[in-house]
């Protein structure tokens, strides 16, 4: 009986009668291809691209050194110094994260406790030399200064899920 | 639970949670669990530290003879009894746990991500089992002021959870008293009184025993987190008990120093020398590269350049007559190291090795093995002790704590100094007088005991005593001595300086031998003992082999053509620095092997070769009970800077001697062992190796001292913190009332010293603790470097 | 009234006076004790037998304890006086130090002897500097003058000596190891237990601490006989005991009275509740015990085992008495306040607990309150009682956890509304 069944199907191209119907289908339905880089995916306020370090709104910048974002960090990219500045708070002399390692998990922005470390919309960056994939905390500071009204929605936007 | 018929009389049965344990009559519950494993939650306790039961944490669920106690009760003071049945982790205990937490959390700040305590934290882990998720405390935390204890803890007074513990460590162990507790109820502060600070040379266990981030590690602040750090177990290289501490190092770097249990040597305490001298690594004059002397100017070189011009310029000295060759090593250098060295020197034909740099006297040759004669840990079973020229307090801060154990359970501790010392615990007796007569002293309490053991007369102490009759101090001494079951006759760091040492020794180990009291010689250095045992002395070999080279002492008072320096400064760590400068100065040829670079240094050396600082090479030391702990290093050194062992190495194959091989320091330490152990045991020089004459004294003003307890060696020397507390900082010549007054001289006078070579102008102080004719100036602080011998004739000027 | 023990002389004019302690029969049990002298045991015995229980609060028989003492064992020890009458409402001590000290002196010599004690310390509490102090150091001096202190006493052998001590102000130092502590000049931090006072007291060596007026009643009982002293008062409750009224009554006062007398009487001596008001609620004990109803307690005799089976406490006998015009959330924070200043904060659940109960009261009376909070302020008490060092934990979560008892719905009142029910009602 199945061999039967097989034998008409093949015999009255079933099969390609079926792929045809998907394909006429899809030739007067709607484009939906986005024309990369003129048109750009929308993205989720919790997307997770490049990293920056952000601010308070007096300029003083946020992390305190508690290397819980360096201990979390599955990929060990993340590497920082600390030490005593002279006003006697706990700060970084280095935080470099080296994004060849990083795997965007996010888990650094969940374990930081000041909101510091944060993970940007940004997805479009490239490197031209050795080494300069380790970004430093100057260069981490910038980012989160030039996106910080962005960084800001992100975060009031998703607080409420918190 | 009946008890067990075949239970000895001092056993009881216990139930914890379920199993009987055995324990002994008097044992606390907690006690029981801790050995058996299980886990009872807890602050204010502490294994060694008395227990008051306040933090409350460990109360648990007690029932004794079938009747349950009224109430939880707490497992720190609770006495086992037979049949007693204890629930950690019943309802009625886990609440009260929790209740307990949760009071302790309400004034606690959140502020752990900052806390240096962070992931170490008693209360962090603790409020993790026993905490809640939410706090229900909605009003205002208490905020405490904090209080500068000096540089090396750091307070943050609000996280104080109150458990007493540093209160308690200072009042029982370090016997300082320096902190209590303030007001009362939730104000209750622990501070200082009158905002003193802590100034015991233990101060840094209290940052150990803090549950929380109170107490901290002020040169550490936030430098590293306790998760990202390696330990690595090591040695204390600055005293010769051989604390056992971990380097905690992140990436190569140390960050901080810990204690490692060990009950036979440190217990659980370090000294804070060993703590917090590791900040010396990473000092500002580290050498990073071999450099020579070329002509008026300094050059850099690579090490086999650096290599080949020693080798050459010793072999060169040894073509013509090797026994110009001397070689002073540091008494904290390792076994290996100091091996090494005596090889070399050896095999170049100069017996001229030593290590012990602060011995003014060498008369007694193969004068006693340092060591304490007897195990650390029974010096707190002793029931009397003479200690002689030894602040023992400062130059063995750990041993000083054994012996304080033993005093306060009822023991006699005896001094005999030119000066009585801050002690941290009341002495039986402590006997003071002129240098030139601590000789006669002991020759005094020799005569009274060999009096009071009927030994009659002992031959060659009438040299001594002069004739005189012992006074009634000096037979207290004796009696005391002869009396106890256990006891220990001691000299120390001031006996080895002092320019009649041979004479002390001599009388030290006759009195011990009257005694039949252990027999101790402890001078600075963590590994003296290992120098000895390295043959890195004039007077021996490795091998036990008899030799006579020429002592440290000796190559200063007859220089030598060509020196070799292995790490340490002569201005400071010899016995007379002025003239081992002067040595220096005048020979050929010196080699610095050090990992330090100074300005003395380039203006005696000509080779100076960088070594690894402590930390850096792997190695041994023989602590002063004959215990070789070996330790590895940490990281790389800095700079072009090589472990010393293997600098030896190399140079031992550029001159071509044998038996240089070595791929490890383990071969080097197997290959002494085997020479050690094939020894018997090494004769001490005793009452038959006196000197054929007594030392007669100065007979003027004499400058008499000792190593000042952050100025042993040039890594201490380095360590920042310590320099800034009280004990480092500008030597403070001291002068009895009456010498003071015949000299004219004020507390608090600028004066200016010298001892026939460059003055210095130091503040002068008065204090009648010291005997007359004397100023007492330690050698290893600011201002004493061009100074001459710690024991010898001043001159005082009043400016 | 009866005044037949502590208050014997107060009907002279100035009762404090050697001479007028004769009259009353002053020194005659000391006579007899010391005629002999008695036996130690004896004496334990005759105490036990009238059941004397302590006076300061927990009422532990006086026989008993004195029998904890190594009576006959060799070395120093001591007796202590705890003066240190601290508790709001109480102030018993302080007339009695005033108007019959000699009792005291004389009582202290009895149960000194008794327990092989020579030395004695009476430890006042710093406030009693002026009078207290001055008429006690007076007595002391007369019965020094007239042979009772110092060695050898009227010839019987017995040495004895008293010293009078003044403390710095601390409620804490009121209990018994805190005030050995004090007088050895630490810290009046109290101590864990066991080892009790009677094994290591004070410097080392056995001690009793008794309450002054339990001391002062002891010449009395030796006196006038165990029987007579038991019949005062009621079976396990023998004598007659001070008892100081005060709060909203028409003569506030300190009562001598046999126990087991009806509330009702007492509150009649005092002439009353003010203004003829009705009785909403009295502290039986002093603050530290919980408060009851006043239709409950008009029905209570005073007397331990009464007001224990009401689950209050006769305490020092303190008696507070309150009106319906009360609040009883502000008598609560008032309280609260009292122990959080005085908490010693040596073990955390008192330390840390005492001000956050303080806290949450102030919080509802302020209005600001919520119904968790007062299942919080229930919760924070039940949390500090049974798991301090000293009764200090107990004494302070009591009197809030009675009050939330009969009162909890003036409490809710206040988080409801934000204002007290009494002042809704006035």
């Amino acid at each position: 009986m199945q061999a039967l069944r097989e034998f008409f199907n093949s015999f009255l191209l079933v099969e390609l009668l079926k792929g045809m119907k998907l394909t006429g289908r899809h030739l007067f339905s709607g484009r939906f291809t986005i024309e990369y880089p003129e048109e750009k995916a929308p993205q989720s306020p919790r997307f997770r691209g490049l990293h920056a370090l952000r601010r308070y709104p007096n300029g003083e910048e946020r992390c305190i050194a508690c290397k819980l974002c360096e201990a979390v960090c599955p990929a060990l990219a993340i590497t920082i110094e600390s030490e005593e500045r002279e006003d006697g708070t706990r700060r970084t002399t280095r935080y470099d994260i080296d994004l060849f390692k990083c795997i965007y998990c996010g888990f650094c922005e969940e374990s930081c406790p000041v909101d510091s470390i944060v993970e940007t919309r940004i997805y479009e960056y490239h490197f031209e030399n050795r080494g300069e994939q380790i970004i430093n905390k100057e260069q981490l500071l910038a980012i989160g200064d030039l996106y910080e009204p962005q960084l800001a929605r992100d975060r009031a936007m998703d607080a409420p899920y918190r | 639970m009946s008890a067990n018929p075949e239970q000895p009389d001092d056993q009881v049965t216990i139930t914890i949670d379920g199993a009987e344990y055995q324990a002994s009559k008097g044992a606390t519950i907690i006690e029981v669990a801790d050995a058996n494993g299980v886990d009872i939650p807890r602050f204010c306790y502490h294994p060694k530290l008395t227990a008051p039961a306040n933090c409350r944490m460990c109360l648990v669920d007690i029932e004794m003879n079938g009747k349950a106690a009224p109430k939880p009760m707490p497992a720190c003071i609770t006495a086992i009894g037979d049949g007693m049945v204890v629930r950690t982790e019943s309802e009625r205990a886990v609440s009260a746990q929790r209740n307990v937490m949760e009071f302790l959390l309400i004034n606690h700040p959140l502020d752990c991500p900052i806390c240096d305590q962070g992931g170490e934290c008693e209360l962090q882990d603790l409020a993790l089992g026993y905490g809640r998720g939410i706090s229900r405390f909605t009003e205002r935390k208490r905020v405490v002021d904090d209080e500068d204890l000096g540089p090396l803890v750091e307070t943050e007074m609000t996280r104080c959870i109150h458990c007493t513990r540093c209160v308690r460590f200072l009042d029982e162990i370090a016997g300082t008293s320096e902190l209590g507790a303030l007001h009362r109820g939730e104000h209750t502060e622990i501070g200082t009184f009158v905002g003193r600070g802590i100034h015991s040379e233990l101060s840094g266990n209290v940052i150990d025993l803090c549950p929380v981030g109170a107490l901290t590690n002020k040169p550490y602040r936030y430098t590293a987190r306790a998760w990202e750090m390696l330990s690595h177990p090591t040695v204390g290289p600055h005293d010769a008990i051989g604390s056992n501490i971990s380097l905690h190092q992140v990436r190569g770097t140390v960050k901080r120093v810990v204690p490692r249990n060990n009950e036979a040597v440190n217990e659980t305490w370090i000294a804070d020398r060993d703590r917090y001298s590791y900040q010396g690594i990473y000092a500002e004059d580290r050498l990073q590269e071999p450099i020579a002397r070329d002509g008026d100017k300094w050059q850099a070189m690579d090490w086999q350049e650096a290599l080949e011009s020693v080798a050459g310029r010793l072999k060169e000295v040894a073509a013509q007559d090797p026994s110009q060759i001397a070689a002073w090593v540091s008494p904290s250098a390792t076994l290996e190291e100091q091996y090494l060295l005596n090889r070399l020197m050896r095999g170049l034909g100069s017996d001229n090795v030593d290590v012990r740099l602060r011995q003014a006297d060498t008369r007694d040759g193969d004068s006693p093995s340092p060591g304490l004669g007897m195990p650390i840990a029974a010096t707190e079973d002793v029931d009397a002790a003479l200690l002689v020229g030894s602040h023992t307090r400062h130059d063995q801060p750990l041993l000083n704590h054994r012996l304080r154990k033993a005093g306060l359970n009822g023991a006699h501790i005896m001094a005999l100094d030119t000066r009585r010392h801050d002690w941290n615990y009341e002495l039986s007796e402590e006997l003071v007088a002129h240098p030139d007569q601590l000789a006669r002293e002991l020759a005094l309490i020799a005569a009274a005991m060999a009096a009071y053991v009927g030994r009659g007369v002992v031959e060659g102490l009438h040299a001594y005593t002069g004739g005189a009759e012992p006074g009634d101090n000096h037979k207290r001494v004796a009696q005391r001595l002869v009396d106890a079951g256990s006891a220990l006759v001691m000299s120390g760091d001031a006996v080895e300086l002092h320019q009649g040492g041979a004479d002390l020794r001599a009388l030290t180990a006759l009195i011990a031998e009257l005694a039949g009291a252990h027999h101790g010689q402890l001078g600075t250095g963590a590994n003296a003992f290992g120098g000895w045992i390295a043959g890195a002395v004039p007077y021996r070999g490795a091998d036990g082999s008899p030799a006579r080279g020429m002592s440290v002492a000796e190559t200063i008072a007859d220089p030598r053509r060509c020196y070799v320096v292995v790490n340490l400064e002569p201005e400071h760590d010899c016995f007379d620095g002025a003239a081992a400068r002067r040595a220096l100065e005048a020979a050929e040829t010196v080699v610095v092997f050090s990992p330090y670079v100074t300005e003395a240094m380039r203006e005696y050396a000509d080779v100076i070769l960088p070594i690894g600082a402590f930390g850096e090479t792997a190695g041994t030391f023989v602590n002063a009970e004959g215990r070789w702990q070996t330790f590895a290093g940490v990281g790389r050194p800095i700079g072009e800077a090589r472990p010393a062992w293997r600098v030896f190495r190399v140079l031992g194959n550029l001159l071509s001697l044998d038996r240089f091989e070595y791929n490890a320091p383990d071969e080097i330490h197997a290959e002494l062992q085997g020479l050690w152990e094939r020894q018997g045991n090494p004769s001490n020089g005793g009452w038959q190796g006196r000197p054929a004459e007594p030392w007669l004294g100065h007979g003027s003003l004499v400058r008499a001292g000792n190593t000042a307890i952050y100025g042993t060696d040039p890594l201490v020397r380095r360590g920042e913190a310590l320099q800034r507390t009280p004990h480092a900082g500008a030597a403070r010549p001291t002068l009895s009332p009456a010498t003071a007054q015949q000299l004219g001289v004020n507390d608090g006078d600028w004066i200016s010293l010298d001892q026939g070579g460059p003055s210095v102008r130091l503040q002068a102080s008065v204090d009648d603790a010291l005997a007359d004719s004397t100023v007492w100036l330690p050698a290893g602080l600011e201002g004493t470097a061009g100074l001459g011998p710690v024991h010898g004739p001043i001159n005082i000027q009043r400016t | 009234m009866v005044n037949d023990v502590c208050y014997a002389t107060l009907k002279y004019d100035q009762p404090w006076t050697l001479d007028n302690y004769y009259r009353e029969g002053g020194y005659e049990a000391l006579k007899r004790v010391l005629d002999g002298p008695m036996d130690r045991g004896e004496i334990i015995d005759e105490i036990k037998k009238a059941t004397l229980r302590g006076r300061g609060g927990a009422g532990f028989s006086t026989g008993m304890k004195w029998g904890f003492m190594p009576r006959d064992a060799p070395g120093q020890k001591y007796l202590i006086c705890n003066s240190d009458e601290s508790e709001p409402g109480t102030c018993k001590d302080r007339h009695l130090l005033r108007f019959n000290p000699h009792a005291l002196v004389e009582g202290m010599i009895i149960s000194g002897y008794a327990m092989g004690a020579t030395v004695g310390y009476n430890y006042l509490r710093g406030e009693f500097m002026k009078e207290p102090f001055e008429r006690i150091e007076e007595a002391v001096r007369e019965a020094r003058e007239a042979g009772f202190l110092g060695e050898n006493i009227l010839g019987s052998g017995v040495d004895f000596e008293m010293h009078n001590l003044i403390g710095a102000g601390a409620y804490i130092c009121g209990e018994e190891t805190g005030l050995l502590e004090s007088i050895e000049g630490k810290r009046g931090l109290p101590r864990n237990k066991p080892p009790f006072p009677a094994q290591y007291g004070i410097y080392g060596r056995p001690a009793t601490v008794n309450n002054t007026e339990t001391i002062a009643s002891v010449p009395t009982v030796m006196r006038r006989g165990a029987d007579w002293f038991l019949e005062q008062g009621r079976p396990n409750n023998g004598g007659t005991k001070l008892f100081c009224v005060s709060g909203h009554v028409n003569s506030p006062g300190v009562f001598e009275i046999p126990l087991g007398m009806p509330f009702k009487e007492l509150l009649g001596m005092a002439g009353g509740v003010r203004d003829g008001r009705k009785l909403k609620a009295v502290i039986p004990g002093g603050t530290s015990m919980p408060a009851l109803p006043g239709e409950e307690m008009m029905e209570l005799d005073m007397d331990f085992d009464s007001l224990a089976k009401a689950k209050s406490g006769l305490g020092s006998g303190g008696l507070v008495v309150m009106d319906d015009t009360t609040d009883m959330v502000e008598v609560c924070l008032r309280i609260s306040r009292f122990y959080y200043a005085e908490s010693c904060g040596q073990c955390t659940p008192c330390r840390e607990g005492t001000g956050w109960m303080h806290r949450v009261i102030k919080r509802i009376y302020q209005g600001k309150g919520s119904y968790d909070d007062i299942e919080l302020l229930e919760a924070a008490a039940g949390q500090i009682a049974g798991h301090t060092i000293c009764a200090f934990g107990e004494a302070s979560a009591w009197p809030v956890q009675g009050i939330l008892r009969h009162w909890r719905h003036e409490f809710e009142h206040y988080v409801e509304h934000g204002r007290s029910m009494v002042e809704a009602a006035a």
